[in-house]
């Protein structure tokens, strides 16, 4: 077990070591910060790419608008009935209507209906249909019925946008491992030359009967501070975009305002995100360190 | 007595496959009483033959014995072989052929913790010194114990009492470059003993040193002897085994010849 003395020794190594690296260690923790601003970037951009379709709704559900002066209680039983169906919703034309005066930011929503000449909408079924597959059958089906108006499901843009979040998990997946590979082996030449900078110390330290871990944790330690460095400024860089585009959203209109609100990231999202990157950068940072010394502690 | 021939040419003699040569104490007068009661052997090697990749045999079954509180002097021209013996009982070099045990440890395969623990029972001086360029005399001698895992308490408690017995507290916060070549190798010694190993290799201690340095350095040593610390000391330096009256042995062509007992 360390005492703190100990403790305070291997810091020190570790400081020294950091010290004797020079410019590489920007060489280190700038690849390191290039590394995991990416991965946070995509990180972050598949949590926004998440919301955004959850916000669309489910690709589940279909909405059926129905003729003008009819009620969607009355059609719930029938369309309940039908196989392929688990759910059926009925929303009325006032809450529609409430809810597309509120996400579109009006305040006067009297003054607007009085303008439209009453509420233009009409009521509305929120139908769930048991499979993806089914939905587009179904939906012809519940066109086929009387007093239904229109009927809507998740559009081809919608299906493209989730494509593109698979697509885009898994090139990010590809570009964090070809980086992480790079900043590894930026790390490992780095600590490299650093041990090789300090042999005479090594072997002083392996003559008079240190072990091996003892003598290079300190380099393990320098690889892990490479990575954390990397993860605070790739952090900052990150927060710094969140709060310039925050900036941006602040005065335009309410519409480019919810948009940018729905591409905002939950509380969990925003503690998940440093944790990943700091992570993310231990790990890649220790791995380097790792596979430099490696080599030299079997001996 | 070692059961040892003598080389044609001089007082010494080739040590025979498969007998050991003892190396024991022979001045009892120069060593503490507790020295003599000791039966366990410090170093013992038997018949060890090492060879090194490209061919060069550098060791030809060399038989040795030393015990506790022994002082020997190890001799012979360069590329002898003395220099791989010494790296031998630390486990810098490994052996081809034969048996070899430092302290209870058996050599053969020894590595990782149990070689680190190992070397902490041995203290190494050298011709070059290899003391750290960037860092001061204190530092350098306290790097073994910090190496080693002391406190910083234990630390201060042995570093100066090394350091008086090499004449060099004064020097404490001076660097290895500020030294002279005498005072950097008294730095070495400090730094071999620091840990109270009990067993001691100096590897041509004296080679670099002017005749004061050198007797200065032999004397430092045959202290260290004379507290019952096993000192092995190799030299080409004729002058330097005659002027002592230790036990010798000579390398030559990789062979052990004894040349005094």
């Amino acid at each position: 077990m360390l005492n703190l003395s100990q403790a305070a020794y291997l810091l020190r190594e570790t400081a020294i070591g950091i010290r004797r690296g020079g410019w590489m260690n920007w060489a280190a923790v700038s690849t390191m910060t290039v590394l995991l601003f990416l991965f946070g970037i995509s990180l972050q951009t598949t949590w926004q790419i998440e919301g955004l379709l959850n916000h669309f709704g489910s690709q589940l559900v279909i909405s059926v608008y129905l003729d003008s002066g009819i009620d969607a209680t009355s059609l719930v039983e029938p369309i309940q009935a039908l196989p392929t169906v688990t759910q059926v919703t009925p929303v009325s034309k006032e809450v529609a209507w409430q809810r597309l005066t509120e996400e579109l930011g009006m305040t006067d929503v009297a003054g607007a209906a009085q303008q439209l000449n009453g509420n233009p909408l009409t009521d509305e079924l929120r139908v769930k249909a048991r499979t993806a597959d089914a939905v587009p059958q179904l939906a012809q089906q519940l066109e086929g019925i009387p007093s239904v108006s229109e009927v809507r499901y998740v559009t081809e843009a919608i299906q493209r946008l989730s494509e593109l979040h698979q697509g885009l998990r898994w090139l990010s997946l590809g570009i964090v491992s070809v980086l992480s590979l790079t900043a590894a082996a930026v790390i490992t030449t780095t600590i490299r030359l650093i041990v090789m900078a300090r042999r005479q110390e090594i072997e002083v330290m392996q003559l008079v009967g240190a072990t091996s871990l003892w003598i290079y944790l300190p380099f393990l330690l320098q690889g892990a501070a490479f990575g954390l460095a990397g993860a605070a400024v790739a952090w900052g860089l990150l927060l710094s975009i969140q709060q310039f585009l925050h900036h941006l959203a602040a005065q335009p209109p309410d519409l480019v305002q919810f948009l940018a609100d729905s591409l905002q990231l939950s509380l969990g999202q925003i503690l998940l995100l440093p944790l990943s990157l700091f992570a993310l950068g231990s790990a890649v940072g220790l791995g380097g360190s790792l596979i430099a010394v490696r080599k030299l502690a079997l001996r | 007595m070692a059961p040892v021939k003598s080389p044609p040419d001089r007082r010494s003699v080739h040590l025979p496959s498969g007998i050991r040569a003892q190396q024991r104490a022979a001045k009892a007068t120069s060593k503490p009483a507790t020295k003599s009661a000791s039966t366990t052997p410090s170093v013992s090697l038997r018949q060890v033959g090492k060879t090194y990749p490209d061919g060069s045999q550098a060791l030809i079954d060399v038989s040795l014995e030393l015990r506790k509180g022994d002082f020997l002097f190890i001799t012979g021209p360069s590329g002898a072989g003395k220099s791989t013996l010494l790296k031998l009982l630390y486990g810098q070099e490994k052996f081809d052929s034969g048996s070899l045990t430092v302290g209870g440890f058996n050599l053969a395969n020894l590595r990782g913790n149990q070689l680190a623990l190992l070397r902490r029972r041995i203290g190494i001086i050298f011709q070059d010194y290899k003391l750290i360029p960037r860092r001061t005399v204190a530092e350098n001698v306290a790097f073994v114990l910090w190496a080693q895992g002391y406190n910083r308490k234990e630390i201060s408690r042995r570093l100066p009492p090394t350091l008086k017995m090499v004449g060099l507290q004064h020097k404490a916060d001076c660097f290895p470059s500020q030294l002279s070549g005498g005072e950097q190798q008294r730095v070495s010694i400090a730094r071999a003993v620091v840990g109270m190993p009990p067993l001691l290799l100096a590897d041509e201690p004296t080679g670099n040193l002017d005749a004061d340095n050198s007797r200065q350095v032999i004397r430092i040593l045959k202290k260290l002897n004379s507290i019952g610390i096993t000192v092995i000391v190799t030299t080409h330096d004729e002058h330097l085994v005659r002027t002592s009256n230790f036990p010798v042995v000579q390398l030559r062509d990789g062979r052990l010849y004894q040349v005094r007992s």
